[in-house]
């Protein structure tokens, strides 16, 4: 659901690109006071780390694939939607400059749709679906299933207000697409955090302030 | 993606006269050609600026000496999803033209019309054209020097740090995942492989995945330790040398500024 360019016009990606700065500078500053000291360089590493972890091809169903976005588990490890914000940006300029993968001009769009709507969509799915359901897996995978369809329609309805996209098929066809890929991100992050969970409790430990 | 990575880098790598052009000239140029391109309004004379554009792009593409196959290997991988969204347009018009001629009936009463092709065809070459002046920009130019580039055009020093760290990790992930990927490849695993239950391959992916997950992350404090060792703190910056541009430099970016903004203003005035 990278957005490529030539299908925002420029006023409106402007809007966006002005959006996602603010939100930007919102997750700088969040890396600089909440994450105990200065480290900064501990998420730009992990950015690094997801864009490597997004190569992996995933079988969906019938011959498709997909990868992992990776919004929804960062947020939930590290224990803050602008943890999401900061690193998808990042893998979104290395991915837009590098490979041209996703617009110039509508990388603030992206920013929007799969760094801050993941993000949020991804912590706040995650501690409202714990505390109606008490399965840390269960609400992981639910959370990861709403960042992945939420940025998608999010998508679609950018595309729509740009003219140059029509409403309703573009709605069914990436909400359809994206539920189907949705369900390997909500599968892959549940993993993921049992993962973590085994392996390092300390990080989550210290994301919600609670021993597991 | 992150396959190319080590591919393109070794092209960026080469020597020719766009290669040794400073990153500054390439990134104003790219920026300004990419927004110039997605700022035209959609109609009929766009194809005369896409035909300049192009000329410019491929006049520069013959100039790096970066061979056309990789440039339109890297081209071609972008474009599914873009296509994808044309395919919808025109399936779907989003706006009603006045008098649609249609030129193709199919069933559940979906038509296709020439106005709602014509559009398409005018922001695929929009669409095109942007993805071959970003795959040109970072064919040509390292990493290293595109951050010290925007750097240099201003880019907050915070900001470079930090996307310079995560340029270094790119490769040791980069090198990672192919590990990673060969280590499964030798046991025989295939996540695509259908004698194997679903959920099983699922399950193994997700460890593999999350493995890297919890290896970038402890990296990333291996990273953030050493850097504290060496004075790492709160005021620590980016230092980048200032650099004038050299005269070649001046006139490559006056003569394609020119083409870039010149072109679309002109024709738009003429048409």
């Amino acid at each position: 659901m990278h957005i490529p360019d030539s299908f925002i016009p420029i006023p409106q990606a402007a809007v966006y690109w002005l959006i996602a700065l603010v939100f930007i500078a919102l997750a700088l500053r969040w890396v600089r006071r909440e994450m105990s000291e200065e480290k900064v360089p501990l998420v730009a590493v992990l950015a690094a780390g997801v864009f490597a972890l997004q190569a992996f091809n995933i079988p969906v169903m019938m011959g498709t694939s997909g990868h992992l976005l990776g919004a929804a588990l960062v947020a939930i490890v590290l224990g803050s939607p602008f943890a999401a914000v900061f690193v998808l940006s990042l893998v979104l300029i290395v991915q837009g400059v590098l490979f041209g993968d996703g617009g110039l001009t509508t990388m603030g769009a992206n920013i929007i749709n799969m760094g801050v709507i993941g993000g949020f969509v991804g912590y706040y799915g995650y501690h409202g679906l714990l505390s109606l359901t008490k399965s840390r897996f269960a609400s992981a995978a639910g959370a990861a299933w709403l960042a992945c369809i939420i940025p998608a329609l999010a998508a679609a309805l950018e595309l729509t207000a740009a003219g140059t996209f029509p409403l309703v098929p573009g709605l069914v066809g990436m909400g359809v697409y994206h539920a189907l890929i949705g369900v390997v991100e909500a599968a892959i992050t549940a993993v993921v955090l049992g993962l973590i969970v085994s392996a390092r409790p300390d990080i989550l430990e210290r994301a919600e302030g609670a021993p597991i | 993606m992150i396959e190319e990575l080590f591919e393109i880098e070794r092209l960026a790598y080469g020597d020719s006269p766009v290669h040794r052009l400073d990153a500054r000239v390439k990134l104003v140029v790219v920026f300004a050609a990419v927004i110039a391109l997605v700022a035209y309004p959609v109609d009929g004379s766009v194809y005369l600026l896409a035909a300049v554009m192009g000329a410019l792009l491929l006049s520069l593409l013959l100039l790096s000496r970066v061979p056309l196959r990789t440039f339109l290997l890297r081209v071609g991988a972008i474009l599914p999803f873009g296509l994808s969204i044309l395919l919808l347009q025109v399936l779907f018009p989003p706006v009603a033209f006045a008098s649609p001629t249609v030129l193709l009936t199919l069933p559940l009463g979906v038509e296709v019309t020439a106005e709602a092709l014509a559009k398409a065809s005018m922001i695929g070459a929009r669409f095109v054209l942007c993805i071959g002046f970003v795959v040109l920009l970072s064919s040509t130019t390292r990493l290293q020097d595109l951050l010290t580039g925007a750097r240099r055009l201003g880019f907050p020093s915070e900001f470079t740090l930090i996307l310079g760290m995560m340029a270094r990790y790119l490769f040791v992930f980069g090198q990672m995942f192919v590990r990673v990927r060969n280590a499964l490849a030798t046991r025989c695993f295939d996540p695509f492989d259908r004698s194997l239950p679903y959920g099983y391959r699922v399950r193994q992916l997700g460890n593999t995945v999350g493995t890297m997950f919890l290896r970038s992350y402890e990296q990333g404090e291996r990273t953030y330790t050493a850097m504290l060792c060496r004075g790492y703190g709160r005021d620590a910056y980016l230092f980048v040398q200032k650099k004038p541009l050299s005269r070649r430099d001046w006139t490559v970016l006056a003569v394609c500024m020119a083409v870039v903004c010149g072109a679309p203003v002109l024709l738009h005035l003429a048409a």
